[in-house]
């Protein structure tokens, strides 16, 4: 009986610590839970070998090197409107254990990236470094309301809209449009 | 005796091929590319999420690729080329030149890589701007959140 609760208790465990770091389903297009490790990469140094210091630091896009040395595109992270440069730029050159979701539509085949460790038994980490980094940059705290609505809030979008509108046409197409809505 | 003097000359020459053959820039050929199409925000695009083209996006197109997801170009002949450089400017998250002709119609050259299904374009020169011609606010509203 003691062995069987133990069991019961161990299994109990091993599925929470599982759950906890387990990508959400999100109903995407041909959609699949993965959890791989990877090398992370700037891919225009992995494509053409202009390789600057720390990945770029940010400013290039990162790819995942999987040890069938196939590079996997990550488009997203867990924020809203966000990609996934913040989330592995840390892991520069390293090996990494990332879990998240597959989506495969229109010929392509991305990932979404909802967890990251270094491997092999590194900590775990959520995938919304973005919103504290970009607080940071522009001047807000980290839980402000400016940063959980971030994209409402960024400086450098909101001066395109300003100049060409929400819509892209300039501000006089915006206002005729808005208005037809009312 | 001359085996001997040429083994370490061969050795030499064995080991530089190596290390030529393993880095990065040998792991794709690229090609010259002219391509015409619309930039857009691959993230929305490839998921269809919401509707992704045209003014209905713009919007949303700009909050992405201030975000830092990978900005594509919608060709013409239906292939989406994930943009990584801007003429001299090697960076492509959160690019202010990107991001001043997100949703517009363009020309570019460039060089193309493919490397595991998807197309990488490093454009040399925006060769032509049409702006945003695909007006699409009236049919699909202000993409996602109506205003």
């Amino acid at each position: 009986m003691k062995q069987i609760f133990t069991l019961s208790v161990c299994v109990l465990m091993w599925t929470s610590l599982g759950a906890a770091n387990a990508a959400e389903e999100w109903g995407l297009p041909e959609e699949k839970v993965a959890r791989f490790e990877a090398k992370v990469v700037d891919i225009l140094c992995e494509l053409n070998g202009d390789c600057p210091a720390k990945c770029g630091d940010g400013n290039r896009q990162l790819g995942l090197l999987d040890k069938k040395d196939v590079l996997v595109l990550p488009l997203k992270n867990r924020v809203s409107f966000a990609g996934a440069v913040e989330e592995l730029i840390d892991f520069c050159g390293k090996q990494v254990i990332v879990d998240g979701l597959f989506t495969t539509n229109r010929g392509y085949k991305v990932f979404a990236i909802q967890f990251v460790r270094e491997a092999p038994e590194g900590k775990w980490r959520g995938a919304t470094q973005f919103t504290s980094r970009w607080a940071k940059k522009f001047g807000h705290a980290e839980n402000s309301a400016e940063a959980k609505r971030w994209f409402e809030n960024d400086p450098r979008v909101n001066a395109i809209i300003k100049a060409d509108g929400k819509l892209g046409l300039g501000q006089a197409v915006d206002a005729a449009y808005l208005k037809s809505q009312q | 005796m001359q085996r001997f003097f040429l083994a370490p000359v061969f050795t030499a020459l064995l080991m530089a091929i190596i290390a030529f053959s393993t880095t990065p820039a040998d792991a794709a050929a690229s090609k010259r590319v002219k391509i015409t199409g619309e930039v857009i925000d691959s993230w929305c695009y490839i998921t269809e999420i919401m509707y992704p083209e045209g003014s209905a996006h713009h919007q949303c197109a700009l909050w992405c690729t201030a975000g830092g997801v990978p900005v594509g170009i919608l060709a013409d002949d239906g292939q989406i080329y994930m943009v990584l450089k801007v003429g001299s400017d090697t960076t492509n998250v959160a690019n202010q030149t990107i991001m001043k002709i997100q949703s517009h119609r363009v020309a570019v050259d460039g060089d193309l890589y493919e490397r595991d299904g998807i197309k990488y374009l490093l454009v040399a020169s925006v060769l032509l701007d049409e702006g945003i011609v695909k007006k699409t606010h009236d049919e699909y509203g202000i993409q996602p959140f109506g205003n």
